[in-house]
């Protein structure tokens, strides 16, 4: 092979659209000053630098076009000309507006059993889940911690009535968001919360959320992911469709023993929706329960990659995951159970049920299991297939058209997921959302 | 005071691993070329094998790709590096070309092949089973060729092959595992030495099962062996694989690569019950085995079944695939694949589903003991013409203490609306528990080994002929001596 | 029945067994002779369920003293499934399923072992499933159970039925029962007593291992035996174990507290 000398290959590098694209980027940001935060910022910075974009070269993105980030305008998220308008909270709710520019908590009295959590207590708490999920270095979480964000960083010591309900939107807004929450659930506590991600232009919303659950302790945790098309013939040049919105999400959570996590995500209309479920039961001996649903039409690729690791005895799983493919939509699951030698009676059930509904749609499954217990139950499954023709024909024969009895399954197969949302998720209307049918946007 | 001897805790430590059975080396003077790989040593092969022109192309053209490609590491699998200029790419026993009758044969040879349970002179042949046995590099001898001529059956070593049937190797070799497939099946395309030709013509049930059994003898000698088996329209065929090799403190490569042809309504079933020597417990020494195995079904209702005991080699790569390209044609994979000490397999099946109503089936059964690593690797992949595919699959892992690793990676991959995927997976051990309970009730120690894997691995053995599966059976008990308790 | 004239089939003498380096058994005897039904009574913890593991030869207890004679062969020497090819049986508490391993097969495999230890021609698949549904009937056990897997989703009580079952097809001279009664709802327990009943002759021996009363109303023991702390404290008849049942195993601990006084410098050389 002839040497290329260095000088001529970095530069070559550079040129690929997507560095450019990062380059232009880091160069928007405003200036790492946000303390405590300021040098983790600034060494994200130079990191992603030196990591290249999401490529299909990348095992991790192999099924997954990441094609849609770097159509997004690279400049911080530009501020809306006029407010969003969401719907009024529910009785018992808490809502905190997440823009990365406020603080969600100014001028608010926080319910007894919740506090911020204060910035010498932040500093060595903020990134221990994703690193003990081994997800510190991975590329959208250095984005995430580039961008000039805040932190939400709440404790939890009691079993809160209130349900805290984290909503973002950008409406048309373009540009990129990074959002960065930390929950601390102290021992014997209890919270829910209900993440909601909206966005209708050509955005990149990144978010980071990162809990440690203490012993006993259960968070219940609702995720809404209700991206839309842009509606076109706006700014875009004639004949260009117009970029659709991007949603990089990861939970990182380290539980104790006796543990409860449950993770209900529904997520639909980005043009691309990259979901990171990670879980780390640090001694065993919790319960984790994962519900994912996602929905992809037109061009959307959708993709869930989860791993669950049980790094001590007796840890349960119990996963579901849901895809609906339409139109020439892409789903991708890749959910990763790993049972070290130190997780003896691990019982790990996951189960991946997707529903191809067009010629052009594709779905991608791929459970990944390693095993290194010998006593352990570890099952998964996966199906996928269109709608099942007995089952049609069962709710044809009872006098139902075909279409509809096609929308009643439909149903069916999501609610199951959906039912488990915290009440509140109702507002949000999760079923039309999820179908492209919600009439209120 | 003595202790009284408290049964299985002491007494299967003291059974241990029983030896390799199959690992001695036959002394016999071998020609071998010198070690290393270029074109010259391509050229080399060929011409001692006195091959055609259009063989010596396809060979060059293979070696000049190998060259520009790379040695893949994606599986879950470690190694030393292998350094390739230092195998020896061609060894045969020296006896010249290959003889008309067994009498000629060299009496070490066929008493090596008896001794391995492969008896070839025609009095202790097996009855219903036609034999080729490989050794090192060459063909020694086939059984039953005559018989199965007046079938119209061809049977003979590649080599052979390539003499009395060119346009027969000519037009089918390379065409299911192109020469560049991946960087093994390169390897193998240039200097691939012997190995079986298998021709069922129109409407022919091969009047016997067909077996390869394939020997390496030499420590330094990469096997290279090539196999092809073509059945034409109506035609069906049961073939049979052994192999194994002594026991050496190095590592050598075996890069194998089978290719199956099916046109309109044929079957192949193609069973391999696999020994290579594995290693010792420490895991040194043992083969290691990347091959590339693929069947295509190119006519409408033609049907490809795989069936594999995997119990040797120090690692395995192999993912024996079905192309199914006619429509309603069906392709099966039935697996048992059994890791103890440091051994490592990576193994499992593509389905490629192409024509509509194509349908697959995936059965793997993985055993791991010891310290050893066992992986099921597979692809279903349903192409958008493929309407009506079907696809079921399951994947059981059974692990033998806590030092073993099972792992699973199903990949799913569906273009098509009216296809179902099926996938399921499970985990098992065997347990002392289960073990005591069973000789609590009178069932020696072996014995309950044996019915626990049996039990565990029946949807696999079903698939066997009828005395490969008895054969297996005990194979898998015989290996796993010593690892639970 | 007690005939004093009777062959010994089990002479345990003093012994003595541990786990995981955990004395267990700190010197039991026990002498069995055909055509008795011995119980044998305790509270969790006592010793008694781990007497029947070291007796069927169970690799996770270790013999550390004393000796057990079989009808005056070794039973310590041998494997556990010598031991039950010689007519030992041990009915477990808590029967693990074996997937994958039919249940049928695994009863004729274990009956044909039995079998060809006493000389008797090994029976085929057929002469074997006739015998199997004649001995389905002590134990009132649908034939489906022989279809599945070894105990792979039986029920508490199914899954003492076929021990039970196990234990018609074998035969044993020597059938230890642990804990046979745990998990059994009336019905199924008097099924299962009823089985026991049926086998128990004058040739064979029976040693029930329970916690309570209820299986030995339905099973007439001839001898009662009172274990606590890895030794029998007391033997007596069956009135023993009505007096427990009366007055509890309060005067266990007395007992055991002056044992514990006097033996402790055996103990202290035991340990030492």
């Amino acid at each position: 092979m002839v040497a290329i000398p260095v000088g001529e290959l970095r530069p070559q590098a550079r040129t690929s659209p997507g560095q450019h694209w990062l380059t232009d980027l880091l160069a928007s940001l405003p200036p790492s000053d946000i303390a405590p935060l300021a040098s983790r910022q600034r060494q994200a910075r130079e990191a992603l630098a030196a990591v290249p974009l999401p490529s299909r070269r990348q095992e991790t993105w192999r099924f997954t076009d990441a094609a849609a980030i770097p159509l997004i305008p690279a400049h911080p998220l530009e501020a809306p000309s006029a407010p969003i308008a969401l719907p009024a909270p529910q009785p018992g709710v808490l809502r905190l507006v997440l823009d990365g520019r406020r603080d969600p908590l100014a001028g608010l009295t926080l319910p007894a059993g919740l506090e911020r959590l204060a910035p010498a207590e932040l500093e060595p708490l903020l990134g221990g889940s994703l690193a003990a999920n081994g997800a510190a270095g991975t590329w959208p979480v250095l984005l995430n911690g580039a961008l000039a964000t805040p932190v939400l960083a709440l404790r939890v010591g009691l079993a809160l009535p209130t349900v805290l309900e984290l909503v973002s939107d950008t409406g048309a807004a373009t540009g990129v968001l990074g959002l960065r929450v930390l929950l601390v659930l102290e021992a014997g506590a209890s919270l829910e919360v209900l993440e909601v991600h909206r966005a209708r232009g050509a955005s990149l919303t990144s978010v980071v959320v990162e809990a440690r659950l203490g012993p006993n302790a259960r968070l219940r945790h609702g995720l809404l992911a209700q991206g839309q098309a842009p509606q076109p013939g706006s700014i875009e040049p004639a004949g260009s469709a117009p970029a659709a919105p991007v949603l990089l999400h990861h939970l990182a959570v380290v539980q104790d023993p006796a543990s409860e996590l449950e993770l209900i995500a529904a997520v639909s209309g980005f043009g691309l929706a990259r979901l990171e479920p990670l879980v780390v039961q640090s001694s065993g001996a919790a319960f984790t329960r994962l519900r994912g649903l996602q929905r992809v039409d037109g061009s959307q690729v959708a993709d869930t990659h989860s791993r669950v690791l049980f790094a001590g005895p007796d840890g349960r799983l119990d996963q579901v995951h849901k895809a609906l493919a339409d139109g020439a939509g892409r789903s991708v699951f890749n959910g990763a159970v790993i049972v070290p030698r130190e997780a003896q009676r691990t019982d790990a059930a996951q189960l991946s049920r997707s529903l191809l509904l067009s010629d052009r749609a594709r779905i991608d499954t791929k459970p990944e299991l390693e095993i290194v217990a010998d006593d352990v139950r570890c099952a998964h499954g996966a199906t996928v297939s269109r709608l099942q023709q007995d089952e049609l024909f069962y709710l044809q024969s009872r006098g139902i058209a075909a279409d509809q009895a096609a929308r009643l399954l439909l149903r069916g197969f999501c609610e199951e997921v959906l039912a488990d949302l915290p009440a509140p998720a109702s507002l949000w209307r999760p079923l039309q959302a999820l179908m492209g049918e919600d009439p209120l946007r | 005071m003595p202790a009284a001897p408290m049964t299985s805790a002491a007494t299967v430590g003291d059974l241990v691993s029983q030896p390799y059975r199959y690992g001695f080396v036959t002394d016999i003077e071998t020609e071998k070329i010198a070690k290393g790989l270029s074109e010259d040593v391509v050229r080399l092969i060929s011409s001692k094998k006195e091959e055609p022109a259009f063989l010596l192309d396809f060979r060059l053209r293979a070696y000049r790709q190998w060259l520009q490609m790379e040695e893949p590491d994606w599986a879950a699998i470690g190694h030393p590096p292998i350094d390739y200029q230092n195998i020896i790419y061609y060894a045969a026993p020296k006896q010249q070309a290959k003889k008309a009758s067994l009498d000629e044969v060299d009496p070490k040879l066929l008493e090596t092949f008896e001794k391995l349970g492969i008896p070839l002179s025609e009095q202790k042949r097996l009855s219903n089973v036609a034999v080729d046995a490989v050794f090192d590099s060459v063909s020694i001898a086939t059984t039953y060729k005559e018989k199965l001529a007046e079938h119209g059956v061809i049977f003979c070593s590649i080599s052979e092959a390539v003499k009395d049937h060119a346009e027969l190797i000519e037009r089918y070799l390379g065409t299911v595992v192109p020469s560049n497939d991946n960087y093994f099946a390169a390897l193998n395309s240039a200097v691939f030495s012997d190995g079986s030709f298998v021709f069922i013509p129109k409407g022919v049930a091969c009047p016997m099962d067909l077996s390869t059994y394939f020997r390496i003898n030499s420590g330094d000698t990469g096997q290279f062996e090539r196999t092809l088996i073509v059945a034409e329209a109506g035609a069906s065929v049961s073939y049979l694989e052994g192999c194994t090799a002594p026991m050496f403190d190095t590592n050598q490569l075996h890069a194998a690569v089978v290719e199956l042809v099916t046109l309109e309504d044929a079957s192949i079933k193609y069973s391999t019950v696999q020994n290579w020597y594995a290693g010792d417990e420490n895991g040194v020494g043992g083969i290691y085995n990347f091959v590339t195995k693929r069947g295509q079904c190119r006519g409408d209702r033609s049907h490809i079944s795989w069936t594999q005991v995997e119990t040797g080699s120090a690692i395995t790569w192999k993912y024996p695939s079905c192309v199914l390209q006619g429509a309603d044609s069906i392709g099966e994979f039935y697996s048992v694949a059994l890791t103890n000490n440091r051994q490592q397999a990576d193994t499992g099946t593509k389905m490629i589903h192409v024509g509509p109503r194509t349908r697959s089936t995936i059965v793997s059964k993985g055993i791991s003991a010891g310290h050893s690593s066992n992986s099921y690797r597979g692809l279903v992949q349903i192409g958008p013409k493929a309407v009506g595919a079907r696809n079921y699959s399951q994947c059981d892992s059974m692990l033998i203490g806590d030092q073993a690793a099972a792992n699973t990676y199903p990949y799913i991959r569906s273009q098509q609306p009216d296809a179902r995927i099926e996938h399921e997976a499970s985990t098992c051990r065997m347990s002392a528990d289960q073990l005591f309970y069973l000789q609590s009730r009178g069932i020696g120690f072996e014995e309950a080994v044996s019915m626990m894997v049996s039990g565990f691995c029946r949807d696999v053995f079903n698939q066997l002929p009828m005395e490969f599966a008895a054969e297996a059976d005990k194979l898998l008990a015989l290996k796993l001596e010593g690892s639970v308790g | 029945m007690i005939r004093s004239d009777a062959p010994v089939l089990l002479e345990i003498r003093d012994l003595r067994a541990s786990v995981e380096e955990q004395p267990i058994l700190k010197g039991v005897s026990l002498t069995i002779r055909a055509g008795e039904i011995h119980a044998v009574m305790g509270r969790n913890g006592s010793g008694k369920s781990t007497l029947s593991k070291v007796l069927a030869g169970h690799p996770a207890y270790r013999v550390i003293g004393g000796s057990v004679l079989y009808r005056g062969e070794d039973l310590l020497a041998l494997e556990p499934e010598q031991r039950a090819r010689i007519g030992l049986f041990l009915g477990f508490q808590y029967p693990v399923e074996i997937p994958g391993v039919s249940n049928l097969e695994f009863l004729r495999v274990a009956t044909n072992a039995r079998r060809q230890q006493q000389g008797h021609d090994e029976l085929d698949t057929f002469a074997f499933e006739d015998l199997v549904h004649e001995r389905l009937k002590v134990v009132q056990m649908d034939p489906a159970f022989l279809e599945r897997s070894v105990n792979e989703g039986f029920s508490g009580g199914e899954k003492k039925r076929n021990e039970i079952l196990q234990m018609a097809l074998l035969e044993p001279l020597v059938a230890i029962l642990d804990e046979t009664d745990s998990g059994l709802d009336i019905d199924a327990l008097r099924i299962v007593a009823g089985g026991v009943n049926h086998l128990a002759s004058a040739d064979n021996a029976t040693l029930l291992i329970t916690h309570y009363q209820r299986l030995l109303d339905v099973i007439t023991p001839d001898y009662v035996h009172v274990m606590a702390a890895g030794r029998i404290l007391r033997t007596g008849g069956k009135e023993l174990a009505l007096e427990l049942e009366e007055s509890g195993y309060d005067w266990v601990d007395a007992e055991i507290e002056r044992l514990e006084a006097t033996l402790a410098p055996g103990i202290a050389l035991e340990v030492g």
